[in-house]
Parts: structure tokens; C-alpha cells; sequence
């Protein structure tokens, strides 16, 4: 696939703080790359250097051929964590609007313009104040104000913060329709149940740090392991002493056993002892969001512990 | 040239934007009339409440015939607003009238006036000593009959009856200059009325260069500033920002103008206004008044990203506000002395020269150029300035979201 965005050994301070720290990856044509993190690890002081809404220390930002300042921003579309909407226009005055700064002719953007807003079921709504819409409502004209033009890349900020269910799903479908296109996107969100099913590629930052990058089946191959749960009455110290387990999490009767990197899922269940309580059992990878919470609260505990020794 | 491209774009639509607004709309129509009402009102209202009073009634026994030479005068309300009764009652007989109507007067005029120079009169209660002011009506004609008395010829009588005049010279100015403004009450519209349009477009540029301000923070609070800069940059958003409201305002004028027009040529009709407007001067002026909306509108636009909500604006932003409004506290002192040091001094200090230039400019016959030259090389140094630091500041502040900045943080920003 086609290269269309390459962040390369980004860094960027803020007073004596460095809150990037050669960030590096690429975002490919048709593809769904997610950026994740936890609050304040980096994400849009990232994507606000690709946006050229500011500048790194070091390190370089390449769309297609072009760098830096040199970016024809007309070709993006940006949907930021921070959006809102102009009060007192109207919905279609706002859409043609992002359409005139991104050089999109204004008749396509019109037709483009109707043709989202009933597929987002805002028909009826081009004239209405934006005052009179609802929150979700001004999200999904946000939405299409970021990709009425057409863009080859796509940068969304938290697209799915804020909305009911409905629309999270009318959105990720969007998106995906989006990708099948040709568009690449570059997608930051902490729904990681929607990044999961959605995303080609993953890139996660810490601290201002890459923490892991890859795609979704390698992160999930290296950092997923397995993990069983079991439905009974079992004592905790009798779990842990099951070989390959490296963590029990249990809750009422629901026990939660985290195994080994390296197991043999078949030959580990063949080994299970006799005397303890199963009603119910399955094994599964453990999910993007378990991976998330492990990698940043492991990262944050060592870094503070290093502090404090320090 | 992409630049400006895009920042015409901003400006078209902010232009666009708030000339759909209501309170916009509303102010552009309502400033005119309320400005043509409040300096219309204390003249309808006096002349209705004159319309209301019946006048001073005096009872006059005139026993000399005086009240036919001024009769006249009297009708017209020249100079009094009196009900003359002619009477031939004496004073004794008055007294009781003048209890009961007391809005009255009693005037007795007889030889004995004449022989000693003395008017007898008598008010009611209502009437202040004012009145003897008013007698004064009777001065020329009582005059005039007790030099007849004592046998003047009629050019004697005149040439005793003539005022003495004062003249004053005028130093170096050339025949006729003065005449115009002679015949028009001695108001120099000739050089006022280029410096009143520009003093005009000044007030109004500056004021829609405050919704700046206005626009910039509700960018920030409203959370679009991010979508728009992704698309031009903080410095084609500023530029765009400054020439839509510029244009807002040079709209208000011309909504003004063509209100105020018609009546200030019925008003002044033996004052040709438009030949006073249609001048060089007025280029001049017009545009001072505009490189003084440059420098406040880079100021506000700037002060605006510093602020999440301008109704919560702090005492610094208030301050700055305040700024444009510096040269009314120089009026008196300027149009005293309009070459005075204190006029010279704030020529060259940027938030005071655009006034008070135009407010010099507008009083002076002979302009100084080369003051005027240093004013306006201060003025466009100063906006460079003003224009590269909003620049910084708004770079900065339309970004940083949930709070106002103090003056310590819009410090490290210039400095970073």
C-alpha cells in the first residue's frame, strides 16, 4: 500500500518538558491506523504536529512527497479532540464553509454535503441553526465537516468521545467505508472494543514515548496472551498454583486466570487438576484494552518507582 | 498569495456571518437613530414644552405710545415671550390682579419715564428678577424719544444710538478665508468636516474592531478555532479576522453616512458639505482613522485568544479595551491648543495619534507635515509591532483552552 503519512523521530517540548520523544510511524493509503494512550501521553501534541498547527523541535512530518510547512492541508481532513461548531449559522453555511478552506469546490461540496447528512440522519437539518441541533447532532455535522472534502488523509481526535452507541457505530462504519476508499486515516480513541474492530494498524505512546507499533494481529500475537476464565467455587492460592498462570483476578465465582506467553493452550487444559470447581470455562486472547491498561499502568508504576528511587 | 486567499475566505466569512446577525443588524440601524434622537430630543422637547406656556402676560400703560415701535419685536418672540394687555389701570389697582395671576407683570410707562429715566414694574410671585432683564425691550424707543426731547437732529439721534464696534485683524490670511466661516457663526466646517467623517469612520471601524475581541474568544470558547487552523494558519485567521471586520465597519459608516447625510445638508444648507468632504484632507484622515483601526483590531484579536469567554474577560483585558477611548480625555486640552504640547506629545504616543491627529487636523489651518509624517511613521512601526505579537499571542491562546490568561503567562508567550 501506498505511503501517504510519515512521522519520523518527532520531538517537541514544552517549557523544559519533553512531551514527545522520537515518535516515528507511517500511515499507508486505505488503511485504519490508530493512535492510543492514556490522557496527556502525547496523542494530539502528535497530531497537532501533523496538522502543522505546530511545529515539531525535530524530526519531520511527510505527506506524500511534501514536508513541514510545504503540507497541502487541503488534502486532510481533521476532526480535533477540542471541536465545536460556529452558534449562530447554518448547518449547510458551516459545512460549505470547511469545504471553501479546503479548496473544494463549492457545488460538489453542497451535493456532498446533503448526501452525508442523510446518511447520518440529519436530512432535513442543512437549514436548521446549528443552536438547534443536539450535542450528538453537532458532532455528526463536526464529523462531515472533516471529510466533506474528499481528504486522502483523515485525522480524527476522540471521534467516538461523547456519542451514544448508535452513532459510535454509525461513525465506525463511516470510517470503514472511508478506508475501503482509498482514504487513510489516522484514528485516536479510548473505545478499544471499536479500535479492535476496526483498525488495521496500531501505534500506542506513553509518556510521550512509542510504546508498541505494529499491526493489530502482531501486537496481539507479542502482547496478547491468552488468558482462561473459569465459573466456580475455587480458592485463589489453589489457581495459582495451576502452572503457566501469572496472574488471578477473581470476582464472586468468576475467576480469571492470565497465562504464560509461551503456553500451549490444549496441553495446558489437559493438565488442569481435578478438584477444582468448573461450571463454566472459556480461554480467549486477552483484549486491546486489558493490553492498553497493562502496558500504561506497568509503564507509569515503573517510571514513578524510578523517580522515587532516584 | 494563497496567503491572503485564505485569509479573505476567513473574511468574507465573518463578514457574512455577522451581517446575518440580528444584534448586528439591530446596532447598525438603531446607533444612527438613537444618535440622531438624542441630539434632536433636548431641542423637540424644549420647543414643546415653549409650545406648552402661554408666555408672560403684562398689563403695559404705556402713556407715551413706546409699545407701537416694539410691537413687532414682541410678536415675533425675538427676544421675549410676552401676552401684552394694554392698560391704563395704575399701580395701585394692579396689585390685587398680580396676586392672583402670578405668571404676570405690570409695566407703567409715562412722562414722568421719560423725565427721569425710570420704568415703574411689578411681577407676581411665579416671575423672578429676570424680568427687569426682558424690560430692556424698552431701552431704544425711550432712548430715542428723550433725545427727540432734547432736539437732535436725526443723524445726531442715529450716530448717538450706534454701539461701538471692535474689529479684529486677521494676521497673513488671505482675502475671503474668513468669510464663509464668518457667515456660518464662526464654525470652520471647511476643515471640520473632513476631520468629523474621519473622526466617523475612526469610532466606527474601532468599535466593530472590538467584535473582534468578541469573535476571537467565542472562537476559542465555541472550540472551532482547531478546525479552521488546520485548514489556514493562526496568521491567515488574524489577517482575515481583521479585514472582515474592518470591511463590517466600513459598512456601518456608509449605513451612517447615508443616513446622516440628508440631514446635515437640511440642516446646514448654506453649507456646502459635500465640497468640504470631497478633499485631499479627508484622504489624509481617512486614513489615519484606518491605521488606527489596525493597530487596536491586532490588539484585540490578539487580547481575544487570551480569553475562554469575554464576559468573564479580566481587569487587563478591560484595560486594554479602554485603549481607543484614550484621546477623549484629551479633548479640552487639544482643541485649546491644538499645536500645544500636549497635542504634539500624544501625536506620537500609537494608541492616542489616530484621535488626536484627526482631532489637530480638524482645528488647524496651517498642518504641520512633518509632525503628521513622524505621527504616521510611529503609527505603522507600532502596528508592524502590535501585528508580529498578536501574531505570537494568538498563535498560542486559541489553543489553550478552559481559562483566561494572565498578563505573566501572555508575557512568556511573547517571550517564547
Amino acid at each position: 500500500m501506498k505511503k501517504v503519512l510519515s512521522v519520523e523521530n518527532l520531538q517537541k517540548s514544552f517549557k523544559n518538558t519533553k512531551v514527545l520523544k522520537n515518535i516515528s510511524f507511517d500511515v499507508h493509503q486505505g488503511e485504519i491506523m490508530a493512535i492510543l494512550g492514556p490522557n496527556g501521553a502525547g496523542k494530539s501534541t502528535t497530531i497537532r504536529n501533523i496538522m502543522g498547527i505546530m511545529y515539531p523541535d525535530e524530526g519531520s512530518v511527510t505527506f506524500h512527497n511534501h514536508e513541514g510547512k510545504e503540507i497541502p492541508r487541503h488534502k486532510i481532513g481533521y476532526l480535533p479532540e477540542e471541536r465545536g461548531l460556529y452558534k449562530n449559522v447554518k448547518v449547510m453555511d458551516v459545512l460549505l464553509y470547511f469545504a471553501s478552506l479546503k479548496e473544494y469546490p463549492k457545488e460538489k461540496a453542497k451535493q456532498r454535503a446533503l448526501v452525508f447528512l442523510e446518511k447520518l440522519g440529519l436530512k432535513g437539518k442543512e437549514y436548521a441553526s446549528v443552536e438547534e441541533l443536539s450535542k450528538g447532532m453537532g458532532q455528526k455535522v463536526q464529523f462531515i465537516g472533516s471529510i466533506i472534502h474528499e481528504p486522502e488523509l483523515l485525522i480524527l481526535d476522540e471521534p467516538f468521545s461523547g456519542l451514544d452507541p448508535v452513532s459510535q457505530e454509525i461513525f465506525r462504519d463511516e470510517i470503514k467505508e472511508l478506508a475501503k476508499n482509498g482514504t487513510a486515516i489516522l484514528l485516536s480513541s479510548h473505545q478499544m472494543n471499536l479500535v479492535e474492530s476496526m483498525c488495521d494498524r496500531l501505534f500506542m505512546i506513553n509518556r510521550g514515548e512509542k510504546v508498541i507499533y505494529g499491526s493489530m494481529d502482531d501486537v496481539k500475537t507479542e502482547y496478547a496472551n491468552f488468558k482462561c476464565t473459569i465459573r466456580g467455587k475455587n480458592e485463589t492460592a489453589a489457581l495459582e498454583r495451576i502452572p503457566e498462570v501469572t496472574r488471578v483476578d477473581q470476582s464472586d465465582d468468576i475467576s480469571i486466570l492470565y497465562l504464560t506467553q509461551d503456553v500451549e493452550v490444549t496441553s495446558w487444559l489437559k493438565q488442569l487438576p481435578n478438584d477444582i470447581d468448573v461450571q463454566e470455562l472459556s480461554v480467549d486472547r486477552v483484549s486491546l484494552h486489558e493490553i492498553f491498561v497493562d502496558i500504561a499502568t506497568d509503564r507509569n508504576l515503573a517510571e514513578e518507582v524510578g523517580e522515587a528511587h532516584a | 498569495m494563497k496567503l491572503m486567499r485564505n485569509s479573505m475566505k476567513v473574511a468574507k466569512w465573518e463578514f457574512k456571518r455577522n451581517i446575518r446577525n440580528k444584534s448586528f443588524i439591530i446596532s447598525l440601524f438603531l446607533t444612527p437613530v438613537l444618535f440622531i434622537l438624542f441630539s434632536t430630543a433636548p431641542t423637540l422637547l424644549s420647543n414643546l414644552s415653549e409650545d406648552e406656556e402661554a408666555g408672560t402676560t403684562v398689563y403695559l400703560n404705556d402713556q407715551l405710545g413706546v409699545y407701537e415701535a416694539i410691537e413687532p419685536m414682541i410678536e415675533n418672540e425675538d427676544f421675549v415671550d410676552w401676552n401684552v394687555v394694554e392698560t391704563s389701570d395704575q399701580p395701585k389697582a394692579m396689585q390685587s390682579q398680580l396676586k392672583e395671576q402670578e405668571d404676570a407683570a405690570y409695566v407703567l410707562i409715562n412722562e414722568e419715564s421719560l423725565k427721569s429715566g425710570l420704568v415703574t414694574f411689578m411681577i407676581g410671585d411665579d416671575l423672578d428678577k429676570g424680568f427687569e432683564n426682558e424690560l430692556q425691550v424698552f431701552q431704544q424707543p425711550l432712548k430715542q424719544m428723550q433725545l427727540q426731547q432734547a432736539g437732535l437732529s436725526q443723524d445726531q439721534m442715529q450716530l448717538v444710538n450706534t454701539p461701538i464696534q471692535y474689529e479684529l485683524a486677521e494676521v497673513e490670511t488671505a482675502a475671503g478665508d474668513k468669510s464663509t466661516e464668518e457667515a456660518m457663526g464662526g464654525f470652520p466646517y471647511e476643515s471640520a468636516i473632513p476631520g468629523i467623517f474621519a473622526g466617523l469612520v475612526l469610532f466606527s471601524i474601532v468599535i466593530s474592531g472590538m467584535m473582534i475581541f468578541q469573535s476571537a474568544s467565542q472562537e476559542k470558547k465555541d472550540k472551532v478555532a482547531e478546525i479552521i487552523l488546520s485548514s489556514v494558519t493562526a496568521g491567515e485567521l488574524m489577517q482575515g479576522k481583521i479585514l472582515g471586520y474592518f470591511t463590517l465597519g466600513i459598512l456601518q459608516v456608509g449605513v451612517w453616512i447615508t443616513l446622516a447625510l440628508p440631514i446635515a445638508l437640511w440642516k446646514l444648507e448654506d453649507v456646502p458639505v459635500l465640497e468640504y468632504l470631497f478633499v485631499p484632507e479627508t484622504a489624509l484622515l481617512t486614513f489615519i482613522a484606518v491605521l488606527g483601526y489596525l493597530l487596536f483590531a491586532s490588539l484585540f484579536v490578539g487580547l481575544g485568544a487570551t480569553v475562554e469567554d469575554y464576559t468573564t474577560s479580566g481587569n487587563f483585558q478591560g484595560m486594554v479595551m479602554m485603549l481607543p477611548f484614550l484621546p477623549f480625555v484629551l479633548i479640552a486640552p487639544i482643541f485649546s491648543n491644538p499645536s500645544g504640547i500636549v497635542a504634539q506629545v500624544a501625536s506620537f504616543v500609537p494608541f492616542t495619534a489616530p484621535g488626536v491627529l484627526i482631532m489637530r487636523l480638524s482645528v488647524l489651518d496651517e498642518w504641520p507635515w512633518v509632525e503628521i509624517l513622524i505621527a504616521i511613521v510611529v503609527l505603522l512601526a507600532s502596528i508592524w509591532i502590535f501585528m508580529k505579537l498578536a501574531g505570537k499571542i494568538f498563535q498560542i491562546g486559541i489553543l489553550i483552552y478552559g481559562k483566561n490568561a494572565t498578563p505573566q503567562e501572555i508575557w512568556k508567550w511573547l517571550k517564547a
